[in-house]
């Protein structure tokens, strides 16, 4: 018990410890030299030179925050899905979130950007969320109807199957310069954040967090087995529709802020996993946050700095990354059920 | 005699003032500011310029917005509409994303007012730009939809010139405003007539206060397109087109400006019913086989290489659709294929549309022009 209670802290330790690294890192790297001691005059005493200021107050710090809240709730919504449907490799977007996100903004850029009208960002984002949200709508329908949770997995890439294709019908009648557009909002970006987006994702996502928190219980209860969950007094039904919600907000939120951002979501759960050697919900979910910032913010870090000016899109990079970790964790399964 | 040479006088001079008064009346009222006159333009339709006295202009984009220019040292007229940005000259370390605007700088000598690009050395074919580039004096900034803020906030960048696709990153053009960078979205790609894409160079002019250059350049490609657009239509068509790598055409629409020039050089576009548009920039995909029953009678074939790459003779052509052999323009050796600079070189329209309409003509014409060469 001891030694247990030993681990977990050592995990998280590691983990804030890491996220500390990653932040100093990252709010010391960018395009324009600024020292440590600037920086510092900057966050703390808020002075300094205006352009460096904004530069620190206005770029970096916006995008740093955005990659810890939506990197954390990929991560979390990665690990309820994988939970519910006992499924490795499931992630954030085996519902099809991100398809539904992509087939109302290829029908904005289309429809609207294409006659040359402008929009605010915040009619992107919110179009994204809409789209993924009428995904969601269309998994909780179907879950009414399906017991066979393999099932509702099957369901999830159907419509995510439909809202590519309908997204393709769609742009075959669009311009070149909106086909590119669309390819670059799909590879996903922390690029351009501002303290608005922070607000409103901290607001939707934390509070999803804490509701997925108040749910560890009965989590990891139907860990043991549908059986033994409803045995316990959870009612599946409800459960099943509070997780569905919860991690499609989860994801609808990514979504709508950064575009799809594959890998997060399938590779961290089982990274936190190993380090805790243990699936504890109460354990895992907090960790699966950390572990999440610290995955997106090493990521974003490559992306936005290797190749600067230049910018790589972060599902290039979290791929590189998070492939290998789910390559890695097939072949050890296939290893320890031979 | 004096009285009727007081009333003459005096009704020229009414006559003079009622003439202003009607110009002024198109003009916008700025507190503070007298309209003195608006500028001339033959072609443009995207974008007005009135001029008042003390050096301040007002430009006025269509669907994009307005900009009050203030000289260098001048103040900034006070209660000025809300949607009015201001542009305070010296107008320096300008952030170009439109890519189409650069030979307009360069043709007006502008091109040391931008000190940042949102293409990188490698994707210019303009060579001030490129030498500019590789000497250090301009920057790349990243593309448009993922520039480096802190770059250009560093460089003090004072305006952006964007192109339209900026639109589709929203949040790009919020933040610059909010770094106080103005942002001007450019709309010559909604000309319908190719002089009125190089006519922007006037609004480049305004920015930089190189109108007499502008000028000066511009009346000389309107004298060397004069000769070409006077003459009669020769009845040849042309089929203007790529091939991607699936195998579909990509083809011109018949509002597009490249079917104009084809219209102005004495031709007639091949698919001249295919549906107009608003955005006089616009293509459509077409499939092989639509396309081989539309252009495979067509008297002369220009390839695009701009996206997929120069190709380098007939053969290469064909390997891309063994239909193509069929095709009368083929057969009779009239291939040509675009050099890669066409499009950039916004200047080049004049020159472009005069060596079609030598080829149209069936003039003596040597195997490489100015921005095509032919395909043997």
């Amino acid at each position: 018990m001891k030694r247990t209670n030993v681990r977990y802290w050592t995990a998280f330790i590691i983990l804030t410890v890491m996220l500390a690294v990653l932040l100093f890192w990252n709010i010391n790297s960018g395009s324009v030299e600024l020292s440590v001691a600037q920086i510092y005059q900057i966050i703390v005493k808020h002075t300094g030179e205006k352009t460096a200021y904004n530069i620190v107050w206005e770029i970096r710090l916006p995008r740093i925050l955005a990659a810890v809240i939506l990197g954390g709730a990929l991560s979390v919504s990665g690990f309820l899905l994988q939970t519910f449907f006992g499924n490795p490799i499931a992630g954030p977007f085996v519902l099809g979130i991100s398809s539904g996100a992509k087939l109302v903004v290829s029908l904005t850029m289309i429809f609207l950007l294409g006659k040359g009208i402008a929009v605010h960002s915040g009619t992107m984002i919110a179009g994204a969320f809409v789209g993924a949200m009428i995904s969601m709508g269309f998994i909780l329908l179907v879950s009414r109807k399906v017991k066979k949770m393999s099932m509702l997995v099957i369901c999830g890439v159907m419509i995510g199957y439909i809202c590519s294709a309908v997204t393709d019908f769609v742009v075959t009648f669009a311009d070149d310069s909106n086909i590119v557009n669309l390819r670059n909002w799909s590879l996903g970006s922390f690029s351009g954040m501002s303290w608005e987006n922070i607000g409103v994702m901290s607001a939707v996502i934390f509070t999803a967090l804490l509701l997925v928190f108040f749910m560890s219980k009965p989590i990891g209860a139907y860990q043991m087995g549908e059986v033994y969950a409803r045995n316990m007094g959870v009612n599946i039904r409800m459960f099943r529709l509070a997780l569905i919600l919860l991690s499609s907000i989860l994801s609808a939120s990514v979504t709508a802020f950064a575009g799809p951002i594959s890998f997060v979501g399938i590779a961290v759960p089982h990274l936190v996993k190993s380090l805790l050697k243990t699936a504890k919900p109460i354990l895992v979910i907090p960790a699966c946050f950390l572990g999440g910032a610290v995955f997106c913010l090493f990521c974003d870090l490559i992306a936005r700095t290797v190749f600067a000016p230049t910018e790589l899109s972060i599902s290039s990079v979290t791929a590189v990354f998070g492939a290998p970790v789910v390559i890695y964790m097939m072949v050890r399964k296939q290893s320890r059920s031979l | 005699m004096r009285a009727f040479k007081t009333v003459f006088t005096a009704g020229i001079t009414m006559l003079v003032m009622l003439a202003s008064c009607a110009a002024a009346q198109g003009a916008e009222t700025i507190s503070g500011l007298t309209f003195d006159h608006s500028m001339e333009l033959e072609y443009a339709q995207q974008f007005s310029v009135d001029c008042y006295e003390g050096g301040y202009a007002l430009i006025d984009i269509v669907e994009s917005g307005r900009f009050l220019v203030v000289p260098e040292g001048a103040a900034i007229p006070e209660e000025l509409d809300e949607d009015i940005t201001i542009l305070q000259q010296p107008l320096n370390n300008i952030y170009l994303v439109a890519t189409s605007a650069m030979d307009l700088f360069r043709a007006i000598d502008g091109i040391g007012s931008i000190g940042l690009s949102g293409t990188d050395a490698d994707g210019w074919y303009i060579e001030e730009a490129k030498e500019a580039m590789e000497k250090g004096d301009m920057a790349y900034a990243g593309k448009y939809s993922a520039p480096d803020y802190e770059l250009i906030l560093s460089k003090e960048c004072s305006l952006a010139v964007e192109s339209t696709m900026i639109y589709h990153s929203p949040e790009v053009m919020e933040k610059l405003e909010d770094f106080g960078i103005p942002v001007l979205v450019e709309r010559s790609s909604y000309e319908p007539h190719p002089l009125g894409r190089t006519e922007w160079m006037k609004l480049y002019a305004v920015l930089l206060g190189k109108e007499a250059e502008a000028e000066q350049f511009f009346a000389a490609q309107k004298e060397q397109m004069s000769g070409v657009t006077d003459s009669a239509n020769t009845g040849k068509t042309v089929a203007f087109f790529y091939i991607n790598s699936n195998g579909i055409v990509n083809v011109r629409k018949a509002g597009d400006y490249v079917a104009k020039m084809i219209g102005l050089a004495g031709g007639n576009y091949i698919f001249s019913d295919l549906g107009g548009d608003d955005n006089a920039l616009s293509t459509m995909n077409m499939q092989m086989e639509d396309f081989y029953a539309g252009a495979k009678d067509a008297d002369y074939i220009i390839y695009n290489s701009t996206i997929d790459g120069e190709l380098q003779s007939v053969d290469e052509l064909i390997a891309k659709s063994p239909l193509l052999a069929d095709f009368k323009a083929v057969k009779d050796g009239n291939v040509w294929c675009t050099q890669k600079n066409l499009f950039q070189e916004t200047t080049g329209l004049a020159v472009m549309i005069a060596d079609m309409h030598r080829l149209l003509s069936g003039d003596e014409v040597p195997d490489a022009l100015t921005y095509m060469y032919r395909l043997n």
